[in-house]
């Protein structure tokens, strides 16, 4: 338990500082990055769930981002509840997340990782093509209008929003590290053989982890296409928004509850910094910090799996060996 | 609307248009899904990053091509040595280091080499669609009620040709053999005194020059910009798995499956949904047949 009580405090800090934020400022753009920061960190959160704390690494979790994101924006573009949008994304989150869930407990490592890429590209390609539903490659525009209920917001009371999907996320976490499920899911993830003649009913464990993750995920999509206001097929589905959500995770600490927020907070702090300095060249930018991900990913699993979370604790036991 | 139908049952012999068609696509897929299921069987590392090696030969050949006016057929010879040296250096620079590692360790290294390359060609040669139009590409043949281009048809023989010549190294020289004895064990192999990190090396340099070669050869038939690579590598994928990951002569008649679902899908729904195809395909072959069509002995418990 010595390892755990920093990265709690850290957690207290972090959150406690972004509630602050409008308190001290009001300007937009610092606004618009807290907001950035504890979005991704929710999302990378949900992946979490399943590729850190069940060991379900998946590469498609875009797909269950993009069901909730089209699920909100379709019914605000229709004039009908946003709200009622993110629970039927939730909805067929869970169904999807249920099919991959079981497509998990025949195929181990690449295989699955394998298997979600393919998810998300057949999801994409039915939103680019379907057209008379989707509008297509074009994408779909979420029309503004004010009001908590048709989730048209300003900036303070998407933060606060934002904040409470976030500590929903942090306390599922939390209930994953401490509980009797998370014990067995750490148990599916380190050896399922194992695990399994100790009688945990792991198939089920990695289905329900799976479904728990997709459920997130596709919440944090319906937010987010509501916030951004424009959700295209080729963005909310596509690879590279999977790979940012397992970045943040693994940068953070993989399989800790504060990891992805962490995480999320290097990986976006980044992103908005060379968006703001890079703005003039578009493709330029975009390139940039891309490249600048796919290094520090390489890195980071190379030379430092546990992440900084993991970082901070070897630091830690090592000065209070010295202590000592 | 799909040629073969504009043109009409006068003129072309649907059904073998659409036979030669498949055997056309599959030879090129197959030289794509050669070097990625190579790599899989020695190594037994799945490179997220291959179609990104394909993406490069691409604008290798549209650089040589536009600046130098070398036909892409002049490139392939050049291409292969310089993605064998490729391949060379990211394996060691990159992929020694997590030889041994996890599978997630594995997946995440190449998924980042993959996103690092696609955007440095992003920063370098921007996002634009590039073709090339080399006399051979507007080369019709026509042979027995079907026709295709010129360039189609060499692609396809360069690409059988390399294959084969890969499947006999791998046979029949000693080196093949070699690999193929740390592919079956790595510990035996270590014991008996091969040098692992060399067949390793060998391996990747040789999957890389494969895929680089791939991307030579499609270079006047396919657009080039940053994230072509995709469209082939998830369709290699495909191949790979239904043909049994690490399996060669597998991944051969894979492609000829897949080529095959995506010339009948095209031309009976049109080519917008031709991918979904073969990724209901792909999905359904991991969850009922996982070690392949051809059910390698305990395929899947490598992924394990």
């Amino acid at each position: 338990m010595t390892r755990l009580a920093p990265d709690r405090w850290t957690a207290v800090a972090l959150f406690a500082a972004a509630a602050a934020t409008p308190l001290v400022t009001r300007d937009t753009f610092m606004l618009d990055s807290v907001i950035l920061i504890l979005l991704w960190g929710s999302l990378s959160a949900g992946w979490n769930v399943a590729g850190g704390y069940a060991g379900q690494v998946s590469l498609g979790h875009a797909a269950f981002f993009g069901i909730g994101a089209y699920a909100a924006a379709l019914m605000s573009a229709r004039h009908l509840n946003p709200w009622l949008g993110l629970a039927i994304g939730v909805g067929l989150s869970i169904g999807a997340g249920g099919l991959i869930g079981y497509l998990s407990n025949r195929l181990k490592g690449p295989y699955f990782a394998l298997s979600t890429i393919a998810f998300a590209e057949v999801l994409k390609i039915v939103a680019s093509r379907w057209r008379g539903f989707t509008a297509g490659s074009e994408g779909v525009p979420v029309p503004f209008r004010p009001g908590f209920a048709t989730l048209g917001l300003g900036h303070v009371a998407w933060l606060y929003l934002i904040l409470v999907l976030a500590l929903v996320c942090y306390a599922l976490q939390m209930y994953l590290e401490r509980s009797r499920v998370g014990y067995q899911l750490a148990g599916v993830r380190e050896d399922e053989d194992a695990a399994e003649a100790l009688g945990i009913a792991t198939r089920r464990r990695k289905v329900q982890a799976v479904v728990l993750s997709a459920a997130l995920t596709s919440m944090g999509g319906s937010l987010w296409a509501q916030y951004v206001g424009f959700v295209d097929p080729s963005h909310v589905f596509s690879i590279d928004l999977s790979v940012r959500f397992a970045l943040n995770s693994i940068i953070g600490g993989i399989g800790t509850a504060l990891g992805p927020f962490l995480g999320s907070l290097l990986i976006t702090s980044l992103e908005t910094y060379l968006r703001a300095t890079f703005s003039g060249i578009q493709a330029g930018f975009t390139g940039i910090y891309l490249i600048i991900y796919g290094v520090v990913l390489i890195l980071i699993v190379r030379f430092a799996p546990e992440g900084v979370t993991g970082i901070a604790a070897r630091w830690r036991t090592r000065r209070d060996r010295a202590h000592a | 609307m799909d040629p073969a139908r504009r043109l009409g049952p006068a003129q072309i012999d649907v059904v073998a248009q659409l036979a030669v068609s498949t055997v056309l696509l599959g030879g090129i897929y197959a030289l794509i899904a050669v070097g990625l299921t190579l790599i899989f069987g020695i190594m037994r590392v799945v490179n997220f990053a291959h179609g990104e090696f394909l993406m490069l030969g691409m604008y290798l050949a549209f650089f040589a091509f536009t600046l130098e006016g070398l036909d892409p057929y002049v490139v392939l010879l050049i291409s292969i040595p310089i993605f064998y040296g490729v391949g060379w250096l990211v394996y060691v620079l990159i992929m020694r280091g997590v030889i041994h590692a996890s599978h997630n360790v594995q997946i995440f290294t190449t998924v980042g080499l993959s996103t690092a390359l696609q955007n440095v060609a992003l920063v370098l040669w921007t996002g634009d669609f590039r073709v090339i139009r080399p006399w051979h590409s507007s080369v019709v043949l026509r042979v027995a009620g079907t026709a295709f281009n010129l360039s189609q048809v060499v692609a396809w023989a360069v690409a059988v040709a390399l294959t084969i010549a890969l499947f006999a190294f791998m046979k029949w020289t000693h080196t093949g053999r070699v690999m193929r004895a740390t592919a079956q064990d790595r510990d035996a192999a270590t014991l008996m005194g091969i040098d692992t990190d060399r067949v390793y090396r060998l391996t990747f340099a040789i999957g890389i020059a494969c895929v680089g070669a791939a991307g030579v050869l499609v270079s006047p038939l396919y657009a080039v910009y940053p994230q072509a690579g995709l469209q082939f590598v998830t369709l290699a994928y495909v191949v790979v798995v239904l043909g049994g990951l690490g399996d060669m002569a597998g991944a051969m008649a894979g492609s000829l499956i897949v080529a095959a679902v995506e010339v009948a899908g095209s031309y009976v729904f049109g080519a917008a949904w031709k991918e979904v195809f073969y990724f209901l395909l792909f999905i359904g072959v991991l969850v009922f047949r996982p070690a392949g069509l051809f059910g390698q002995r305990g395929a899947e418990t490598l992924g394990a």
